[in-house]
């Protein structure tokens, strides 16, 4: 009879070594299979059939059509045809997730490179832009962003007035550009409206780009320098290729905390029919919002990386 | 004669000590200009390049002076949004509820109260609720810490089969809505263990498990943190530790957390923070628990009972004044620790080397 412990010593180094790594990883698997594999399993599951809660069990039963076949999509056609709000909501969503994304990535880098220039008060500066980040999670956010909209002194409304869409719209005019349709005007009063919800939710963004600026290494800063680039040239020819597999990490980031997001109106709706019973089209309408989003940032990934430079290429 | 050598000797010394100082320069007197000669002088000089190159000169120039005053019109700017709810906050939460319907009050009351604090600390039940919600943080993030470290640190430097696919399982983590995950959870919760004879819902358990098992709050996020720090960390240094035979947990314990303290306290502090501001776990496996989160959540409700008796008798817009006060009191803790610990917050995740991956 082998011996186990023997067995083990007689193992290569390497060998040995990797079977240390499963022994690292074992409390995570465990957990990881418990709390997030079977439940993504079971909540797919559920997403095809009837589910409705009985005494001490689901009652899992399939949907059937007149015919007696099985529909097994009638939850998710349910989601986009029938349900009255679910349809608008994604789509609103996706769309102010499309606006916010590109305002996001570029706010957030214009904000890193300038609290990563040198001032007086950077520290205190710094300190300011990343307190979002330790509120902006918490129901605090969503009592803030509520009150504010309810009391008089809406902040929205009031920095918006400074960009007054009206005013862009009269700037045309004045140019002699009639009627600039009303899309371009409303795109501009979401941007806004919104800079206090966009200004709250970069923190972790100018933290990672912040962080990728500090690593341009001082080399290709002396280059620029000796060759007189200009801070125009430097930010496009130096800057911008090192920061831009961030670019990507922040888009990625910036679409996943969107779900956890206290004012994600598509997760309070699916939470609403949750709470309704009704978990077979709850986990539909949470599977297709969830498939959209990634698919989307599968898409966005794919054309990005062609245009992403990694340095150690 | 005494003297005299005594002199030779101090001058010696001197001299001696000169020899190794570093040469300094003779010095010339600059000549001073004056402000209108420094023009002058300026003007002649760009006046001798081609016009392209004065022309980018002035540029420069112009930028130079204008670029840092526009920047602090930025920083500043930007700023005063960011602080604008706080300023709201504590402008509205001193104030009485009648201020809130005087429209010549925009930012400072009229009459000054600690009335809506104190109302709202025992709404909330304020100093249990801080203690309970501290006790469940600090439990559950130190468990969680340890446990992501563990997982990170398997991934970062041990090379074993399947491991791509066991960390597409980390992306996985972080990836997936935790509301899509609810339902599955709660029913494991509900009937856990041999034949669902225990009910775990409503026990800190469904606190402390996941957070055991790193799949606590955000732990995927910090398993990827973790994961990077140890990979930035020099191999020799686990090398030594195993020659002298150390085991792998032991030269994880011993050698790879003292290397790494900045990392575990960025990660602890971030799971605070998150475990504070939590109320969508709270919310569903563990109602009957007095978080600061749930409490502030059903701020007005409770208000409505507690402070007038069952009947509605604020406006929304006079409800502000509690709501606010109650949002200050419950993030003022973290505020606090934001403030003293400001620096392990930011440097800890941009030195942890996101960048790197």
């Amino acid at each position: 009879m082998r011996n186990p412990i023997n067995s083990l010593k007689n193992m290569s180094y390497e060998r040995r070594k990797g079977f240390y790594g499963y022994g690292f990883l074992i409390l995570w698997f465990v957990g990881a299979i418990l709390f997030l594999i079977i439940p993504i399993a079971e909540s797919f599951y559920y997403s095809f059939f009837d589910v409705a809660p009985e005494v001490g069990y689901m009652k899992i039963s399939p949907i059937m059509r007149a015919d007696g076949t099985v529909n097994y999509f009638k939850n998710f056609t349910d989601a986009f045809g029938v349900d009255p709000y679910f349809r608008q909501l994604l789509v609103d969503a996706l769309r102010n997730m499309a606006i916010k994304l590109p305002v996001i990535v570029v706010f957030s880098l214009f904000v890193a490179i300038v609290i990563n220039q040198k001032f007086r008060g950077r520290t205190f500066a710094r300190a300011i832009f990343f307190m979002p980040v330790i509120i902006a999670t918490g129901p605090v956010y969503a009592i803030i962003t509520g009150d504010l909209s309810t009391s008089g002194n809406s902040s929205a409304e009031q920095f918006s007035t400074m960009f007054e869409a009206d005013m862009v719209d009269q700037l045309l005019e004045f140019i002699g550009i009639y009627g600039f349709g009303t899309q371009f005007t409303e795109l501009l009063t979401t941007l806004t409206s919104d800079i206090l919800n966009l200004v709250w939710n970069c923190g972790i963004q100018i933290i990672i780009f912040l962080s990728a600026l500090q690593g341009i290494p001082v080399s290709a800063k002396e280059v620029g320098q000796i060759e007189g680039a200009t801070g125009w040239e430097f930010f496009w020819k130096v800057t911008l290729p090192y920061v831009s597999p961030m670019i990507l990490v922040n888009i990625v980031y910036t679409a996943i905390d969107s779900f956890i997001d206290p004012t994600n109106e598509v997760m309070a709706r699916i939470l609403a029919i949750q709470s309704d019973w009704r978990y077979g089209m709850a986990s539909a309408m949470a599977w297709s919002y969830c498939g959209i989003v990634l698919i989307a940032l599968g898409i966005i990934f794919a054309i990005m990386n062609k245009f992403i430079w990694y340095e150690n290429e | 004669m005494a003297g005299t050598s005594i002199k030779n000797t101090l001058a010696d010394v001197f001299a001696g000590i000169r020899m190794y100082l570093p040469e300094t320069e003779p010095r010339v007197k600059e000549k001073h200009f004056t402000r209108a000669e420094l023009r002058e002088r300026y003007h002649k000089r760009l006046s001798l390049l081609p016009k392209k190159e004065r022309r980018a000169l002035q540029v420069k120039h112009y930028a130079a002076y204008a670029w840092p005053i526009l920047r602090a019109l930025i920083v500043i700017g930007l700023c005063f949004i960011i602080l604008y709810p706080l300023i709201f906050m504590i402008s509205t939460a001193f104030r009485t509820r009648a201020d809130m319907n005087d429209p010549t009050i925009l930012w400072i009351p009229k009459n000054f109260t600690f009335q809506n604090v104190r109302d709202v600390v025992r709404t909330m039940d304020y100093w249990n609720t801080f203690r309970t919600t501290t006790f469940l943080n600090i439990g559950c993030s130190i468990v969680q810490v340890l446990s992501c470290a563990l997982t990170g640190y398997g991934f970062a430097r041990f090379k074993f089969k399947g491991q791509k696919i066991l960390f597409f399982i980390v992306i996985l983590q972080i990836l997936v809505p935790p509301q899509i995950l609810t339902l599955p959870q709660f029913k494991f919760f509900r009937y856990f263990g041999p034949g669902g004879a225990i009910n775990l819902i409503n026990s800190p358990l469904t606190m402390y498990l996941p957070a055991i098992s790193a799949n606590g709050i955000r732990a995927g996020l910090f398993i990827f943190l973790f994961r990077q720090a140890f990979k930035g960390l020099p191999k020799e240094l686990e090398d030594a530790a195993y020659l002298d035979g150390c085991s792998p947990l032991k030269t994880f314990v011993q050698v790879m957390i003292p290397n790494a303290t900045s990392v575990f306290l960025t990660v602890f502090l971030f799971s605070i923070v998150w475990y504070w501001n939590d109320y969508y776990v709270s919310t569903t496996f563990f109602t009957n628990n007095a978080t600061m989160a749930l409490k502030l959540k059903n701020l007005a409700p409770s208000l409505e009972q507690i402070i007038f008796g069952g009947t509605v008798s604020a406006s929304p817009r006079e409800l502000i004044v509690w709501l606010e006060a109650g949002c200050l009191v419950a993030i003022l803790p973290i505020l606090i620790l934001y403030v003293a610990l400001q620096k392990y917050f930011t440097e800890g995740i941009a030195r942890s080397g996101l960048t790197g991956m």
